[in-house]
């Protein structure tokens, strides 16, 4: 019954616990210790799903939902542990860092992709199976992903320039509302608004006299 | 993506430290998606509906309260804030109330609420209202505090002359990060109330769930030996198992 949680905890409106694992407090830890809190967070969030799902089913309200997230980000945790001391070993040993390698390529529309690539038991040229990149095939060059990337890019640059006119006027607003304010706070919250052009312009003027 | 990390912007950073709960909880508590496309497609970008703008108020984001005040369809008028650089005001500061009909008046902060640029001081700049009213029962009525804004309601009390003075941050010889009163350069310490979370009051006084927690002694022990081998070698050889199959010549692509 480790798929429930303990019998005494049923009717419980509220079970409160720690924090979460910190890295720092994982990074002093064995690799075993790691392999057995692994198991132990893995059976806990087990328990959490089931209790949540028969919550579910009997209608009632989970307590403490926070206690997945908590454990979730404990796991997380020792995966990047366990990953930081396996890189540590490749670097020290062959120079490079035992992950899966990572290929920047560009994909079926044109856009750039992180490719994250697999393992074959053939090279690449006598792979016949292997789908040749779209470069190969030409379909990067062609007049249907050369006019879905121009269009892309028109709406990409149609929101940039959305957010640069949103913040000009939000600034001018501000600069409206509070004119005492503290222009530095407003200058690192706002680094690509042009500050002494939204003070010159008429948004900006309050329903008040000027001071000059 | 977009409207992920716009997000996580809007949630304070001492809102999630007195909430004691993990962000992205606080994140999925709050957040409203009405449609998500589904995942693992590539003709689906990652793109979602979702409740852009909330309405912060005393109510805190991960609460019924929260969510029924931003119910689907309501929208609010938009609330210009401003931006006030680094945060100096902390629970259980003593503050003197510039504003209003308790100006002069010293007290101390009991709530932040940074989302608005808030602070509430015990006992001041309260109104009274009515609760519980009903046809054959009057009420009761009860005083509360209005939330007070950091840069024109409420300014730090100096600790030598006791009077409201501009703060600074500054850095000790010891690298220190402190708050001076520009007045007369004297430290005002960060109060110990500022740790205080809905689960405790400091962090000594946190009570363990014996079933659930690790014990602290356990958690700060150091069991961590350097050994020159990756962790599954080093499982492997704490299980007993012995591998000597060399693998087969592999190709990544």
């Amino acid at each position: 019954m480790e798929f429930f949680d303990e019998k005494k905890n049923w009717n419980e409106n509220n079970i409160k616990v720690g924090r979460s694992w910190k890295l720092d407090e994982l990074r002093i830890k064995s690799n075993t210790d790691l392999h057995k809190l692994w198991y132990v967070l893995l059976k806990e969030r087990n328990m959490l799903y089931t209790m949540e799902h028969e919550c579910n089913d009997q209608v009632k309200l989970f307590p403490n939902p926070e206690r997945i997230d908590k454990v979730e980000e404990s796991m997380k945790h020792i995966e990047t542990v366990v990953r930081e001391r396996n890189v540590a070993y490749y670097q020290l040993e062959t120079g490079e860092t035992g992950e899966r390698p990572v290929e920047e390529v560009v994909n079926l529309f044109g856009l750039p992709e992180n490719y994250s690539q697999k393992e074959y038991f053939l090279p690449k040229f006598m792979n016949t199976r292997w789908i040749k990149t779209y470069l190969d095939h030409g379909y990067i060059n062609s007049v249907a992903v050369k006019k879905f990337y121009r269009l892309y890019k028109e709406k990409q640059h149609n929101e940039e320039r959305k957010a640069r006119n949103r913040d000009f006027n939000h600034v001018q607003h501000l600069l409206k509302r509070f004119p005492d304010m503290d222009m530095d706070a407003l200058k690192a919250e706002y680094p690509n608004v042009d500050i002494e052009k939204a003070k010159r312009s008429k948004k900006a003027r309050g329903h008040y006299m000027p001071k000059y | 993506m977009r409207i992920y990390s716009y997000l996580c912007k809007k949630v304070g950073d001492l809102t999630v430290k007195y909430s004691n709960l993990p962000e992205s909880y606080i994140k999925r508590s709050y957040e409203q998606v009405y449609w998500r496309n589904p995942k693992g497609y590539p003709q689906y970008p990652a793109a979602q509906i979702a409740r852009k703008k909330f309405r912060f108020t005393t109510n805190r984001p991960w609460t019924l309260q929260f969510a029924r005040q931003n119910e689907r369809g309501t929208l609010r008028k938009k609330v210009f804030l401003e931006p006030v650089g680094e945060w100096k005001f902390f629970k259980g500061d003593r503050v003197e109330v510039m504003v209003g009909k308790d100006k002069g008046k010293q007290g101390l902060i009991c709530q932040v609420i940074q989302e608005r640029n808030w602070v509430i001081v015990e006992g001041l700049n309260t109104h009274y209202r009515v609760v519980g009213k009903e046809k054959d029962f009057p009420g009761i009525t009860i005083q509360s505090e209005a939330p007070l804004l950091v840069t024109t309601g409420v300014k730090l009390v100096d600790p030598e002359t006791l009077k409201a003075t501009e703060v600074e941050w500054r850095f000790t010889e010891e690298g220190e990060k402190v708050r001076v009163s520009t007045v007369t350069g004297r430290i005002i310490p960060i109060p110990k109330a500022a740790e205080e979370t809905v689960d405790y009051k400091s962090k000594e006084l946190y009570v363990e769930n014996e079933a659930k927690d690790t014990a602290a002694s356990d958690v700060t022990k150091i069991t961590f030996q350097p050994k020159l081998c990756t962790f599954e070698m080093d499982i492997m050889e704490s299980m007993g198992i012995k591998e000597d199959r060399v693998p087969a010549k592999s190709y990544w692509y």
